[in-house]
């Protein structure tokens, strides 16, 4: 009896302990996005600045298209919309980044733990609104450069398979942005690990195509993982539908994300020890 | 009006020690807050090397003046380098308003135009810094002079030139905004108008609207000047000598001339604004 009766409790004690754990993410989860929309200042430059690199871009090296190495396109600027989401959701996932360090420097970190809330919620809540901002991004970059002649030759099903791209991307730096937010508790840390990423990005195949590289630098763009995730997605805008293509998109940031939540979990449990 | 006569040697000389006593405190900064100027000097080789690596192969297409992308991208990094030198210092007024100590130069008996001039000098000798530091990685990346050391010269007096004028424009921003919303359009307002120009391709590289606001963009005429040194003439994409001329020479320099007295008139009124 008495186990019949203890058992259904212990049942329903951890299902109502998921049952929290769910909804303080999801409420995590809503808070940073709240924060981001409530923000303008901060997400502008990550949604204005890879537009702004494309425009440069499109216009400056339109003619290099025609060079031996380049894939045949339409345009310079269906080659950069990949690096343009690639961009964007870097510099969103830094400004996610940023704001965790800001919630540990101002004490509501603090005030967090001292609350009843599940600490995994404190972090997936963040991570779950980088990952989402970075589809609104990659989605937003596609619609914008649709009307500038970008014909996305994948269809509908590459616009979707680009969006969800972002989030992953978002959700798998965001983790490394997350991490160094835990690790250093400082905003000014973690804006100062986005020189690193921006030039990871140049070491890549993101704004000109690896065959067109030579030396050092074509060695380093073909170790380079953003170079392989950048040719996924660019694969769907200029050539088509293929596996190749969206194993490329989907599997590398999942991949990152395999390395850099872990990375961010450590953090937080040392934080936690810490606290 | 005679002592007006009298007095203005005194009043030069005076203006000129106040200036280097502040230029002496704009350079210590350099030991001081390293992470404030560094950046400035980091910056422009991250930009040569990444831009020379990444963007290779667009010397290969027709009309391109060199068939070295580090004599294209290192004069652009130079720049870059002092214009961001020259706008630290309009940072480090930012936080002397914040602190208070630029309120007590205001009530020292220091010059209005020493205020401006002592920045100026610093950001002079910042840009000096960044221009030897960042020719000298870009030779060892493989840059060479095509037009012999009058283009070096032509390098140095485009970096001191635009040294001049993001000092002048990051002054005027400080006094206007007296926080770090300032610093943010300083930034943005430079980074824009140098990449609006011939700042990745030649204007005969160039397609769709970019060329027209290139063209008309004075930082054009600044970057010839500044690289003529490192780049052949091309007339219809074809190689027409190398050296510095005196055709790609003008317009900097007037392009220099008209953008820093712009500048520095408006660091010199938002000064007397703040007086007011």
């Amino acid at each position: 009896m008495s186990v019949g009766t203890i058992a259904p409790r212990a049942e329903f004690a951890h299902s109502a302990e998921t049952g929290h754990a769910w909804s303080q993410t999801m409420a995590m989860s809503k808070r940073s996005i709240i924060a981001i929309v409530r923000q303008p200042a901060l997400i502008i430059p990550s949604l204005i600045f890879p537009l702004f690199f494309a425009a440069l871009g499109s216009s400056s090296f339109s003619r290099a298209t025609q060079l031996p190495g380049f894939p045949k396109v339409d345009s310079f600027l269906a080659l950069t919309l990949a690096a343009s989401v690639l961009q964007g959701v870097i510099f969103g996932s830094v400004t996610g980044g940023a704001a965790l360090a800001v919630d540990i420097e101002t004490g509501f970190f603090d005030r967090l733990l001292a609350s009843p809330t599940s600490r995994v919620s404190i972090l997936v809540g963040r991570l779950a609104g980088n990952a989402l901002f970075g589809s609104v991004e990659a989605l937003f970059f596609t619609l914008v450069m649709i009307p500038f002649g970008v014909n996305i030759r994948s269809g509908p099903a590459g616009v979707a398979v680009i969006t969800v791209a972002g989030g992953l991307i978002g959700l798998g730096i965001g983790g490394f942005m997350a991490a160094m937010a835990l690790r250093t508790g400082s905003a000014e840390a973690v804006q100062g690990i986005f020189p690193l990423l921006f030039v990871s990005m140049f070491f890549s195949s993101a704004f000109f195509p690896r065959e067109t590289m030579k030396g050092v630098y074509r060695s380093i763009a073909n170790y380079n993982p953003l170079s392989h995730l950048y040719e996924g997605m660019r694969d769907l805008v200029i050539t088509g539908w293929s596996f190749d293509a969206v194993l490329k998109s989907l599997l590398i940031p999942i991949a990152i994300g395999c390395v850099s939540i872990p990375l961010a979990l450590l953090a937080l449990r040392r934080r936690l020890r810490a606290a | 009006m005679t002592s007006t006569f009298a007095n203005a040697p005194a009043t030069r000389a005076t203006t000129s020690r106040a200036a280097s006593g502040l230029m002496m405190r704009g350079l210590r900064t350099i030991t001081r807050l390293p992470s404030a100027f560094f950046p400035a000097m980091l910056m422009p080789i991250f930009q040569c090397v990444a831009f020379s690596g990444t963007f290779f192969a667009i010397t290969h297409v027709p009309g391109f003046p060199t068939d070295r992308s580090i004599n294209w991208f290192m004069p652009l990094g130079v720049l870059m380098g002092s214009a961001f030198a020259g706008v630290g210092l309009g940072f480090s007024l930012i936080r002397d308003l914040e602190t208070g100590f630029f309120d007590r130069l205001r009530m020292s008996p220091a010059p209005r135009n020493s205020l401006v001039l002592g920045p100026m000098y610093a950001a002079w000798f910042r840009s000096l810094i960044v221009t030897a530091v960042v020719t000298a990685v870009g030779f060892a990346l493989g840059a060479r002079l095509t037009g012999g050391l009058l283009g070096l010269v032509m390098l140095f007096g485009g970096s001191l030139g635009i040294a001049t004028v993001a000092t002048g424009w990051g002054l005027g921003l400080a006094f206007l905004f007296q926080d770090m919303r300032g610093a943010a359009i300083m930034q943005l307002g430079l980074f824009i108008s140098m990449f609006l120009s011939t700042a990745q391709a030649p204007l005969s590289v160039m397609t769709g609207w970019l060329h027209g606001v290139a063209t008309l963009n004075p930082i054009t005429n600044i970057l010839r000047m500044s690289r003529q040194g490192f780049v052949n003439h091309t007339v219809n994409g074809h190689t027409v000598g190398a050296g510095v001329t005196w055709h790609d020479t003008w317009g900097g320099l007037l392009a220099i001339v008209a953008l820093s007295a712009a500048a520095v008139l408006f660091a010199r009124r938002g000064l007397n604004k703040l007086d007011a």
